[in-house]
This record gives C-alpha cells, structure tokens and sequence, in this order.
C-alpha cells in the first residue's frame, strides 16, 4: 500500500470516528440568558385568541401570519401550550400578517371565524398544516371553505365572514399594536412581556421552560 | 488543469468538510429539536418542509454517503490502480452531487422560500469537488 494511501485512509478513519463519536457524546447546552430582550414590552393581554389562565405566571404572545413558513414550522414548538395543561402557562395568538402574503389576512378572517364557532386553534393548526397548499392557490377561498368542512364547521357564516371582511378591525387592531411593540418579522414572540430573539425555535421551549422555574 | 494528485487530494478534503457539514445536519435532523442555523429559522424551516427527504430518505443521510464515497474513492485513487474507472465514478458521483444541489437550492429560494445554511454551504462544497474533478489533467488518467 502506497504512503498516501495509507495517511488519507487513516485522516478518513479518524474523521469518521470523530463524528461518529461526536454525535453520540454532544450534547447542546443551550442557556435563554441571551436570547431575552432586557426591555419588558407593555402588551395589552386582553386582546388575542388565549389557551390558558389570564391568572397564569407566565405569558407568551405570538405575533404570526398564517402564510409565513417560519411560522408554520414555530408552530410545531408552540402546539405544546395549546393543550393548557400547564396552568401557570397563558398562550396569547395575535395576528400580523405580513404585505407580501396575498392569502394571510383571509387565512386570518376565517381563523377568527373559526373561533366564533369555538375551533380557532383548530383551524390555527389545519391552515400551518397546509400551508403548502393554499399559499399558491388561485382560489384559497375554496381552500378554506374545505378545511372549515373538515372541522365541522358552519361553512356558510366562515364564507359570509370572509365576504364582509367581518373581522378585520381585529386583525387591524393587532398589527397596529404589533407594529407600536416594534414587531417586523413573524414570529415574534414575547415571554411576559419580554421579547424573544432566538435562532432556533428550541430555544423558545427553553426559554419558557426557564421563566416557569423562576416564577415558581 | 491541476495534477491528478492535487485533484485527488482537493477531493479527499472538500469531501471530509462535506462530511462535517452532512453530519452535523443529520445530527441536527434526527437528534436536536431545532437546528442551529447562522441565517436564523431557514434550517427550521426547510427541515419542516416536505423535501427534506427524498425517495423517503432524509437528505443529509444522502449527503454523509456522498462525501463518504467521494473520500474513499480519493483513498482508492491514491493507490494507483483502477485509476480511470475511479476517476469516471468521481466525475459521476460529483455531477450527481452539483445536480442535487441545484434542485435543492431551487426548492429553497422558489418553493420553500427559505435558505438553510448548511444546504448551501454543502452546495458550494459540492462545487468544488466538480471543479476539482473537471479540472484535473486528462492525461495522467491513462493507468
């Protein structure tokens, strides 16, 4: 075996066996110390679609848009506080659908409509979870009309809400408090008035998790 | 045109940084819960879509059997034998890897609408293996 060989088929080796290693014995420590906003933020918490106590310790506010896919996929780590099985937890939705999003004030209306009818968080679900397929749809009416047929809903007041824009001077009402809180990007989360700015949604599940020890 | 021993070894350490990177993100993938990425939620949101695997493969798997490949065809090369046919499998295997790489940074920019760091940084990656195959002296290639 020639020398190369041998020292290339040795750098190969001990590459492999480092990430092979690396993978079993890394282990992330990821601290939300940084990742709060020293300024607490006044947010009027008597506004949004609410899971949870409005005597619960710790808060947490969304500022999202339905056709974002950060949201979408932030959606995965917030489904947790969606259940209200923590009662020291208040999970706070605010609407702030963003200009460039055709379909996001629309998904937000019938959202909205949906929680009329007691299945906004429901419909919160089906509109990230398909995402996909009505972002780009020349008709996200139909779309929506369908997803309210899934959920059982009352498809005739979701199409009459989406006609005479019934619901938005709330949605209005949350992009301007949005906006005056200085929110740009969806997500934006604030925990108890606080506001977030991580780079991996991990760190939201953590950094709650270390407001609810501390409020303890 | 470079030396086929200059290419061989650009291909041995791109190929291992490759690795790094696939073997990180497959790290991330299937044992983090979210992936640390430098361009903020991109990775979160790529891995969330549904080309994150494909034929039902998760993608950095098809990435750490890329670059593996791809160094332990540099390895086999170094020996000096079976020279044509391993440089014809490192000319294949990096045009796969650039083709791959341009459809999945399509689906970033034009379907997902987000870019994910490490996707890219595998892409250039990818790149520069090409370019050091593409540009290795043809006629060293004759044992």
């Amino acid at each position: 075996m020639k020398t190369e060989t041998k020292i290339l088929g040795i750098i190969l080796a001990l590459t492999v066996a480092l990430l092979v290693g690396g993978v079993f014995f890394l282990s992330k420590q990821s601290t939300s110390n940084d990742i709060k906003d020293a300024t607490v933020y006044q947010i009027d918490y008597s506004k949004g679609q609410k899971i949870g106590s409005d005597s619960a310790k710790v808060k947490l506010v969304e500022f999202s848009d339905f056709e974002c896919p950060a949201c979408a996929a932030a959606s995965n780590y917030t489904k947790k506080y969606e259940s209200g099985e923590n009662p020291d937890i208040q999970f706070i939705y605010r609407h702030f659908p963003l200009p460039q999003h055709e379909s996001a004030k629309k998904a937000a209306l019938v959202a909205e409509a949906a929680g009329e009818q007691g299945k906004f968080w429901q419909m919160h679900d089906k509109l990230f979870e398909t995402q996909f397929e009505w972002e780009e749809s020349k008709d996200s009416t139909a779309f929506f009309l369908s997803l309210a047929k899934e959920l059982g809903l009352d498809e005739e007041k979701i199409k009459k809400a989406i006609e005479e824009n019934t619901y938005a001077a709330k949605i209005d009402a949350d992009l301007s408090e949005g906006r005056s809180l200085g929110v740009n990007s969806t997500p934006t989360f604030y925990l108890n008035g606080r506001k977030l700015n991580f780079k991996s949604f991990a760190d939201l599940n953590t950094a709650v998790e270390e407001e609810l020890k501390k409020s303890n | 045109m470079i030396s086929s021993n200059l290419s061989n070894r650009l291909i041995f350490i791109f190929s291992l940084f490759g690795l790094f990177v696939s073997s990180f993100l497959l790290y991330e993938y299937n044992f983090a819960s979210s992936v640390v990425c430098p361009t903020g939620a991109g990775c979160d949101i790529v891995r969330a879509s549904p080309y994150s695997s494909f034929l039902g493969i998760s993608i950095p798997i098809l990435g750490v059997i890329f670059y593996l490949g791809m160094a332990v065809l540099s390895v086999l090369y170094s020996q000096k034998s079976f020279q044509k046919i391993i440089f014809k499998l490192h000319l294949l295997g990096s045009l796969v890897g650039i083709g791959f790489g341009v459809y999945l940074t399509y689906l970033e920019i034009y379907v997902i609408r987000a870019i994910c760091f490490w996707c890219v940084a595998s892409f250039i990656i990818s790149m520069f293996i090409a370019l050091s195959v593409i540009f290795r002296r043809r006629n060293e290639n004759g044992n």
